[in-house]
């Protein structure tokens, strides 16, 4: 029994995912608004259920280890289910009030988010390459369908052909390198190799080819410099929850399987040493990451495609913390999580905010189409500010302190020159994060333009209020989520 | 009893400054008001020894009543002297006249003496029960007025004008009691609330002689500019008042915090809603000037916010418990040159940029020549102080070795490109904005050459110019937006001879330059003289001083050079222009926006002595703070060896009890 209690996160949003999935299949078409709800109550379930795991103590029930090494359930995984429940329910709220605007209400999408998200879930518990592989396949096919999904848009049919054949290409690397990892130390479970190649001390040209193999596989699921090309087409490509859905919980996934591989099979000291480790190729490329996102982003015309070269940056930083694990794992862990936390809510309130400002035949694109929205649209462009004001990381929102942790993390573990680079960084994220509050606040569109109006719509409304108080809560009393980040950050030691 | 004689001379000084404004039909008036005056002046003398020759015999009734008679007198003549002023504008001229008085009365130095038994009780009793919250209402009143406006209807341009001056104006009474304290060489009103446990940050406020006139000043300044701006701003109101509030509660925050992550989050809250203020109400180059100055400044607050880390991790590191932001724990840490030269120029990086110190100005001049006039003036009067304050207390509090060794490099700079080179620009713009916009980069060069040269004396004149200049560059910036109101132009040659037809105004504007220009008897003369002596005097100029001091003495005549330039230009001379002769004079919410400040001109000018009283032993403690780290290691081959940590400063306010200790800290979790 406890150990359906300790997976009943994963349980409550697969089984809620069938549920839902025939509930779809009896009712009438037309008759499927309340699926959006629906799948927003499962992913809150979800929610719920996380979080009452925590408090019940994760670590109190040992009938846990009976699913180890496939499924590692730990408050690494127990976290992870919370935050990617959150975002997976902000993007079901959005979808709510997107898709019927667009005209493109199927059930399909609901489901997709749903399974894509059982995918990271399992992803997040996952020990064993198989499981890795197996979760990261279930996310990611979700995440091809969704950024496919506007059917009749040959941008999006675009996106997702990119996105597919890089991923599969990606998921093909990993493979091999998960390959020559099993044929080198024998083992699949995640800390069976990590203790071999503790042991083995030395690294063979093998092991270091799969590290490499395996380094890429995980850096293109997190869209990290130069294996970015497919996320700007498919963010922009894919209807607008979905890239909100990407941005938040593919990219959360994708950063769980990347801690999780990387700290248990290679957290040794000689792997994770500046002279003969990965940390050193991963500083380079946070660098490059946040660099050319950044430089990027800011010529952008599209203020989607903005963000989705933002969200590269943003995975630069998180990179940055991730380097810092070198000293200390926990540190750098728990900043991690804590950033992928602020992360969440804000880029999800952003995505949200840019749906809000746009209507069917007239969906907010370009700057332009912001234009004068803050004298006309009050509150959509007030929404949109907040939440660009905290991915940009200024006080006091939750973006600023996830910024301040990771980067405090770098600067714990010596990294001074990697940590003045992020932050000059940011200042140059800040020039094209306030463009779009000139737009909105400072300009008017030219006369006779189309004056973009706001959609009405409960769901999206209630997304952005969600995410608003996660913004402002976590920026101005962090304390109880962080400690849970420390918490879940304590499964790596050291 | 002659500091009761005296307070009545200066406390007429306001009102000279009106009726300076005169018009021959003024005659009458003024020799009414001097008539009062030396009424007055009997008066006081006979109650000043009415009970007895003995100090301690003056008896409290006496005492109240002395003090209540200049302003009563000074209530009259402000109400008397504007007689083409209807009652609308006298009356609130009259109260702002009284309260100025009763300032003067109750601070000057004497008064304390002559008030007795009575008055020393209650500064004991203040001192005793000082309230500890009293910064967190100044900060917290202006933010949940800002939170509450938010709540209000957009179309209710009247009442949300009405909610936002009235929450200034609260804010304002609010801060009165801090005029009660004698500030002396401590912190007062300290409150540490532990804020986020894990990584040892507090909120932590606490007041001193030098923070003390810099909150003042900014909750005087901005309900005036705020006042100002409701004649000129008619668009967006709900976000104009929003963002002047937010203003406020941030430039509050960042007076007096104490802990560096707490004053950085005040410090970047103040960057959107001065953005937004440039960037949407602002001039035809609005955007491109709200976006230089956001970056510049940002640019700044980033490599401060590493150097921040990074002196919280060292001490983490080396008092091996958690870390601290607190600047008293801060200070305790002594870093080897190699370090400090580094963290030094993060935190100096971003308050020169702020202040703006050449070559890092060029934001200046466009977010001042864009900004509307309330914005400019908040910009100019109190953002650009966070530059040299911050200077002053973490610059020169946290790393006095490496500021030591800077200073004479960067006081070369502030003299060359700052008084000298800023004062060559004001006097080649046409544009009058512009020009203030230059002038301050000049005066905030002498306030800068006051800090690096470190002597008593300029580093009280700096301080007291930080105020100077808020209160003659605010009162000029207000009298240019009243003439860019009525032509929509600013352009120096498109006026001439506007004294003939705007002679009030003309008066104030006059009055206005001269105090910038620092004539004797107004309020900029004082601080220049004591920061050009202290200069002279200076050891940490390295040998240069004099000429340092030379060079600022020629920026006071180059500032009479542009100054009067544009004067001459503006006022005199013949009308050439159609539109300029039937401009109509300075109406009453311009006169009555700008009448603190010219009344504050005359004051500071007059009765310097009564902000330096207060700032004067705040500056000691810095200096001797500075001075013992010099002695310990002598420059320039000061401390080399590892990081250390020396006691914790005998006047600092004690931390409160670390209930956070047992928490873990990750980064001593490590092995």
């Amino acid at each position: 029994m406890a150990l359906w209690f300790v997976l009943s996160p994963l349980l409550v949003v697969a089984g809620g995912a069938l549920l839902l999935m025939l509930a779809e299949a009896f009712s009438k078409e037309g008759a499927r608004g309340g699926l959006a709800l629906g799948t927003s109550i499962v992913f809150a379930a979800g929610f719920v259920f996380s979080i009452g795991v925590w408090l019940y103590g994760v670590d109190d029930v040992p009938e846990r280890l009976a699913l180890a090494p496939w499924l590692v359930i730990d408050h690494f995984t127990i976290f992870f289910d919370a935050l990617l429940c959150l975002g997976g329910g902000l993007a079901a709220l959005l979808a709510g009030g997107y898709l019927p605007e667009y005209n493109i209400e199927r059930g399909e999408f609901y489901m997709l988010l749903l399974f894509a998200t059982v995918g990271a879930m399992m992803l997040a518990a996952a020990g064993d390459v198989l499981t890795v592989f197996l979760g990261l396949e279930t996310m990611s096919i979700g995440a091809y369908a969704l950024t496919a999904f506007r059917r009749t848009s040959p941008r999006s049919a675009e996106g997702a052909l990119k996105y597919f054949l890089l991923g599969a290409f990606a998921a093909a690397l990993l493979l091999y390198g998960f390959a020559l990892l099993y044929g080198s130390t024998g083992h699949t479970d995640l800390a069976g190799i990590g203790e071999a190649v503790k042991q083995s001390g030395e690294k063979t040209p093998m092991m270091v080819i799969a590290l490499v193999l395996v380094l890429v596989g995980l850096l293109f699921k997190v869209s990290a410099v130069p294996f970015h090309m497919w996320t700007p087409d498919a963010y922009e490509g894919a209807p607008t929850p979905g890239t909100t859905y990407m941005a938040a919980v593919v990219k959360a996934g994708a950063f769980a399987m990347l801690l999780r591989v990387l700290l248990t099979c290679f957290g040794d000291k000689g792997s994770m040493s500046w002279s003969a480790g990965w940390p050193p190729a991963l500083a380079v490329l946070a660098v490059l990451t946040m660099t050319v996102a950044n430089l990027i982003a800011g010529q952008q015309e599209s203020v989607k495609r903005m963000l989705a070269y933002s969200s590269v940056a943003h995975a630069g930083y998180l990179l940055v913390g991730v380097v810092s694990t070198m000293h200390s794992q926990a540190q750098g862990v728990s900043s991690v999580l804590f950033y992928l936390l602020t992360y969440t809510v804000s880029t999800a309130g952003a995505f949200g905010a840019l749906i809000l400002c746009g209507r069917r035949g007239a969906e907010a694109v370009s700057y332009e189409d912001l234009a004068g929205m803050g004298r006309r649209h009050p509150p959509a462009a007030l929404a949109f500010s907040l939440f660009l004001i905290s991915l940009a990381g200024l006080p006091p929102t939750a973006g600023f302190f996830g910024k301040w942790f990771v980067f405090r993390a770098a600067m714990d573990s010596g990294f001074y020159v990697l940590t003045v680079i992020a932050f000059l960084n940011s200042v140059v994220a800040v020039y094209y994060y306030l463009r779009v509050l000139v737009y909105m606040y400072m300009r008017e569109p030219p006369a006779g333009a189309p004056v973009a109006t706001p959609m009405k719509s409960g769901y999206v409304t209630a997304a952005l209020l969600l995410s608003a108080i996660f913004v402002l809560l976590l920026g101005i009393v962090p304390q109880s989520s962080l400690e849970m980040a420390i918490k879940a950050a304590s499964v790596f030691g050291g | 009893m002659s500091s009761k004689v005296s307070t009545n001379q200066t406390s007429d000084g306001p009102e000279s400054v009106d009726s300076s404004a005169t018009r021959p039909a003024w005659i009458g008036p003024t020799v009414l008001v001097l008539a009062t005056v030396i009424v007055v002046f009997a008066l006081t003398q006979v109650l000043g020894h009415d009970s007895g020759k003995d100090i301690l015999s003056f008896s409290a009734a006496n005492a109240t009543l002395g003090s209540f008679v200049p302003v009563g007198v000074a209530a009259v003549v402000a109400a008397l002297v504007p007689t083409s002023q209807g009652w609308r504008v006298r009356f609130p001229l009259a109260v702002i006249a009284s309260l100025f008085a009763l300032f003067l009365v109750r601070m000057w130095p004497g008064a304390s003496g002559g008030m007795t038994e009575a008055d020393i009780a209650v500064t004991g009793a203040a001192g005793a029960t000082e309230s500890s919250t009293i910064l967190s209402w100044l900060i917290g009143l202006p933010f949940a007025g800002s939170i509450a406006i938010l709540f209000l209807p957009r179309q209710a341009p009247r009442l949300l004008k009405a909610t936002t001056f009235l929450v200034m104006l609260g804010t304002l009474c609010a801060s009165l009691p801090l005029l009660q304290v004698e500030m002396g060489r401590t912190y007062h009103f300290n409150q540490d609330i532990p804020w986020i446990a894990q990584f040892g940050i507090h909120y932590h406020v606490a007041l001193d002689g030098i923070s003390l006139w810099l909150v003042l000043l900014t909750v005087v300044i901005t309900p005036i500019a705020a006042y100002a701006s409701f004649g000129s701003v008619t668009t967006r109101i709900k976000d104009w008042c929003f963002s002047l509030l937010l203003l406020e509660a941030a430039m509050l925050g960042a007076f007096v915090a104490l802990d560096l992550f707490l004053f950085y989050v005040f410090w970047e809250l103040m960057l959107i809603p001065m953005y937004v203020m440039i960037g949407v109400w602002g001039g035809s180059n609005r955007i491109k000037a709200a976006i230089k100055f956001f970056l510049y400044t940002m640019f700044g607050s980033m490599l401060m916010l590493a150097a921040i880390l990074y002196l919280a991790y060292t001490y983490g590191k080396i008092t091996g418990g958690p870390t601290s932001f607190d600047y008293f724990e801060l200070q305790r840490v002594v870093l080897p040159r190699n370090v400090q030269i580094w963290l030094f120029g993060g935190f100096a990086a971003s308050f020169l940029i702020k202040v703006p110190m050449f070559p890092m100005h060029t934001w200046l001049p466009d977010a001042h020549t864009e900004a509307p006039t309330a914005g400019s003036v908040i910009l100019a009067a109190v953002m650009l102080k966070m530059g040299t304050y911050g200077y002053l207390r973490f610059c020169m509090g946290l790393f006095p070795e490496a500021s030591a060794e800077m200073a004479a490099t960067l006081a070369g700079v502030a003299v060359l490109g700052g008084i000298l080179y800023g004062g060559f620009c004001a006097w080649r713009q046409d544009d009058v904005k512009r020009l203030v916009a230059y002038s301050s980069v000049a005066h905030l060069g002498y306030v800068m050459l006051g800090l690096f040269a470190a002597t008593q004396s300029s580093m009280e004149g700096a301080v007291l110019q930080m105020v100077n200049h808020g209160v003659s560059t605010g009162a000029l910036f207000l009298l240019v937006g009243v003439i860019y109101d009525r032509r929509h132009t600013r352009m120096l040659d498109e006026f001439g001879g506007l004294a003939k037809v705007m002679p009030v105004y003309a008066t104030l504007f006059v009055i206005a330059t001269m105090a910038s220009v620092g004539v004797p008897g107004l309020n900029g003369f004082t601080g220049e003289f004591l920061i050009i002596t202290g200069t002279f005097v200076s050891n940490k100029l390295g040998h240069v001083n004099g000429i340092q001091a030379v060079g600022a003495a020629l920026g006071v005549i180059l500032a009479a050079l542009y100054m009067l330039t544009a004067v001459q230009k503006m006022f005199f001379g013949p009308i050439t222009r159609d539109e300029n002769k039937h401009l109509s004079d300075i109406n009453p919410r311009e006169l009555l926006a700008v009448a603190p400040l010219i009344l504050a001109i005359f004051m500071i000018g007059l009765a310097p002595n009564l902000l330096l009283s207060q700032i004067r032993d705040a500056v000691s403690r810095t200096l001797t703070d500075m001075n013992s780290r010099l002695e310990a290691s002598p420059a320039p081959n000061y401390y080399r060896g590892p990081i250390k940590l020396v006691a914790r400063r005998p006047d600092a306010p004690l931390a409160p009890t670390p209930a956070s200790v047992t928490l873990t800290n990750p980064a001593n979790a490590a092995p």
